[in-house]
């Protein structure tokens, strides 16, 4: 039986980062991943991600894989690919069937970072062809280049809902309409925006009574829901489709978790079923961690902040790091992670984050036989940690009337800042924490637009109210294909996606600095210059029937 | 919900299936895997699994987290019997 010293489980952003942590230090790791490739969920990601310009941020999310997989490889880490773990026994010993074989490897220590997989919704007809989760649809599209369908209905307005929609209208499908159960959108505001502002309408407290169809989806009936959940009888309205894409919600992949013997318990906000852990991601059951989605659903960022206190940990415990170094460098990743867990998405992650590291010291200490005081069960009531800052300031009339300058439309606390990196003026301020909001310093602003194409959520806009005596100019971000060219008129749609008036381009400009989010200059009538915030070649066709 | 729900799709399980077993006295989804088979098939429950758990908890009037779940076992993952027979000719 081979002997490894570190098996991680999963070669995602979280198993990557554990990996290149312990293998720098001298560790030797070897991953093993049932893909063909390495990355995880996050090769298929097209989108530019929020964070901190100092790692990540506004860098799309295939790019950031192929990042993380380059420094395994050069910190001399073994990947397996096409690599199953069926099992985990005693000893920590793992069966992988790998080249046809199964074979037995024993670990020192095993990292268990699976991920995720998305959850189901069971409604009539939710076993027609064309039904299938959003990752699903965002696998076809993004990684084997089939559009899942031409008219699509998706459940769910979290951002995985959200950003998947995006990505289908990019593609050339027609998102008819995002539902979401609760009486508000799940997901970020800006990734509402940019599919609002195309004009997907986004129905609250709506969901999918039925799809319908003979051999394969033809249709959709949404129902409304009232305040507590339940359907409102003779809301019905049909719509027509041919495919429900489902975004409602992820649970951790927590197989070999569950067979490796690791104490679980139940935490709605973190997906369902969560293995206890603590502070340095290490599970009840000695010599196995977890790290990523499968301890708890967040997001691609704090996968990478888990694994690296996972890889310190083990490499402290492994002897290849001095202990004191290990806890400065834990008390370091803890604060990168606790400044991701902010705000109104990341905010909801950390406190169920605390209640689990609180369970996990809990079932530590009754195995130890001793006394522990219930705790009242932390439950998340929707405030944001700390005193609410103020919203994104828009720059006064009087301002935007001597010339150009920028509109962050960007209210919600978002761990990111590329757009204060981006801004050589000095004019945009983030500040710490991350997820403050970004404040213009409108003196400053020039109007340059740097900092349009270095928005993540493309949330920048900037305004010129001093172009014409009748016209002023708005420079927005568009990824459609094909793009407007100059001297081309268009139509000009509001934050809704309604069409308010027309627009003539400008400029378009598509250098590759900006990463495929080319910046479209248009003009329109100055009284539409705060209405106007997408352009659209076509005429919006008219909706189906909702 | 007049239409057949089909919960499990691997052994063809529906809802009312499934509901008709908690009435008649079963309360746990493994009870219900083994009554009804749900959650017994090729992909072991990947799917179905939470869903019976949400259907025991909306019937019995219990929450999600007092339902304890399906447990897994290897293998957790399918393979071929040939891959699976080839362990005891490596080990000797």
């Amino acid at each position: 039986m081979r002997k490894v010293e570190v098996a991680v489980v999963g070669a995602g952003p979280a198993g990557l980062t554990v990996a290149s942590e312990i293998a720098n230090r001298g560790g030797k790791v070897l991953i093993l991943d049932e893909n063909a490739k390495p990355g995880g969920q996050l090769f298929k990601q097209l989108h530019k991600f929020f964070g901190s310009s100092r790692h990540l941020a506004k860098e799309r999310g295939f790019k950031i894989a192929q990042s993380l997989v380059q420094q395994a490889q050069e910190a001399g880490v073994e990947i397996w690919f096409d690599a199953i773990v069926i099992g985990i026994f005693e000893d920590r010993v793992l069966g992988v069937v790998h080249k046809g074989k199964l074979q037995k490897l024993q670990a020192d220590r095993i990292v268990l970072a699976t991920g995720a997989s998305e959850k189901a919704l069971a409604f009539p007809g939710w076993t027609l062809p064309g039904v299938m989760g959003a990752g699903a649809a965002q696998t076809m599209m993004n990684i084997h280049g089939i559009l899942p369908g031409k008219r699509i209905l998706m459940v769910g307005s979290g951002n995985v809902g959200l950003i998947v929609s995006y990505q289908l209208l990019q593609a050339g499908a027609k998102v008819e309409a995002v539902v979401e159960a609760a009486p508000k959108v799940g997901g970020y505001q800006v990734h509402a925006d940019k599919i609002r502002r195309i004009g997907v309408p986004i129905y609250l407290s709506y969901t999918v009574k039925e799809a319908f169809g003979d051999s394969r989806v033809e249709g959709a009936i949404l129902i409304q829901l009232d305040e507590n959940g339940r359907p409102i009888a003779g809301t019905e309205r049909e719509i027509a489709v041919d495919t429900v894409c489902l975004a409602v919600g992820l649970s951790p992949m927590a197989e070999l978790t569950w067979v490796a013997g690791c104490q679980f318990t139940y935490i709605n906000d973190l997906g369902g079923q969560v293995p206890l852990h603590n502070e340095a991601m290490a599970t009840t059951v000695p010599g196995i961690y977890v790290a990523g989605d499968v301890a708890g659903i967040g997001e691609a960022s704090s996968a990478i902040e888990e694994g690296r206190l996972a890889g310190i940990a083990i490499a402290a415990d492994l002897g290849y790091l001095p202990n004191s170094e290990a806890e400065h460098l834990k008390e370091q990743t803890r604060k990168e992670l606790d400044a991701l867990r902010q705000g109104p998405v990341g905010g909801r992650v950390g406190q169920a984050k605390r209640a689990l590291l609180d369970a996990h010291a809990t079932y530590i200490a009754r195995q130890a036989g001793r006394e522990v005081k219930e705790r009242a069960e932390a439950t998340w009531t929707g405030s944001a940690p700390e005193a609410p800052r103020a919203r994104a300031e828009v720059p006064s009339a009087e301002r935007r009337a001597q010339g150009p300058v920028a509109v962050i439309e960007c209210y919600e606390e978002i761990p990111c800042d590329p757009c204060e990196e981006a801004c050589h003026q000095g004019a945009i301020f983030v500040g710490e924490p991350i997820t403050s909001l970004p404040h213009l310093k409108a003196e400053r602003c020039n109007g340059c637009g740097l900092c349009i194409p270095a928005c993540p959520g493309l949330a920048i806009f900037v305004i010129d109210e001093s172009y014409s005596e009748d016209e002023a100019t708005i420079m927005l971000p568009y990824e459609f294909l094909p793009l407007p060219h100059k001297g081309m008129t268009v139509k000009a749609l509001d934050l809704q996606g309604q069409l308010v008036g027309e627009a003539r381009v400008l400029e378009v400009r598509n250098p590759k600095a900006y990463d495929c989010t080319p910046v479209i200059k248009i003009a329109v009538s100055k009284e539409l210059s705060m209405t106007v915030r997408h352009i659209a070649l076509d005429e919006p066709k008219e909706r189906s029937t909702v | 919900m007049d239409k057949e729900v089909v919960i499990c799709r691997c052994e063809e399980v529906t809802r009312a299936q499934i509901e008709e077993a908690i009435e008649r006295g079963l309360c746990t989804p493994r009870d219900i895997k083994q009554w009804t088979r749900a959650g017994m098939g090729l992909c072991q429950g990947c799917t179905c699994r939470s869903l019976i758990c949400q259907i025991v908890a909306e019937k019995l009037a219990l929450e999600v987290s007092e339902v304890s779940p399906l447990t897994f076992r290897p293998p957790v993952r399918h393979i071929k019997l040939k891959e699976l027979a080839g362990l005891g000719g490596n080990d000797k």
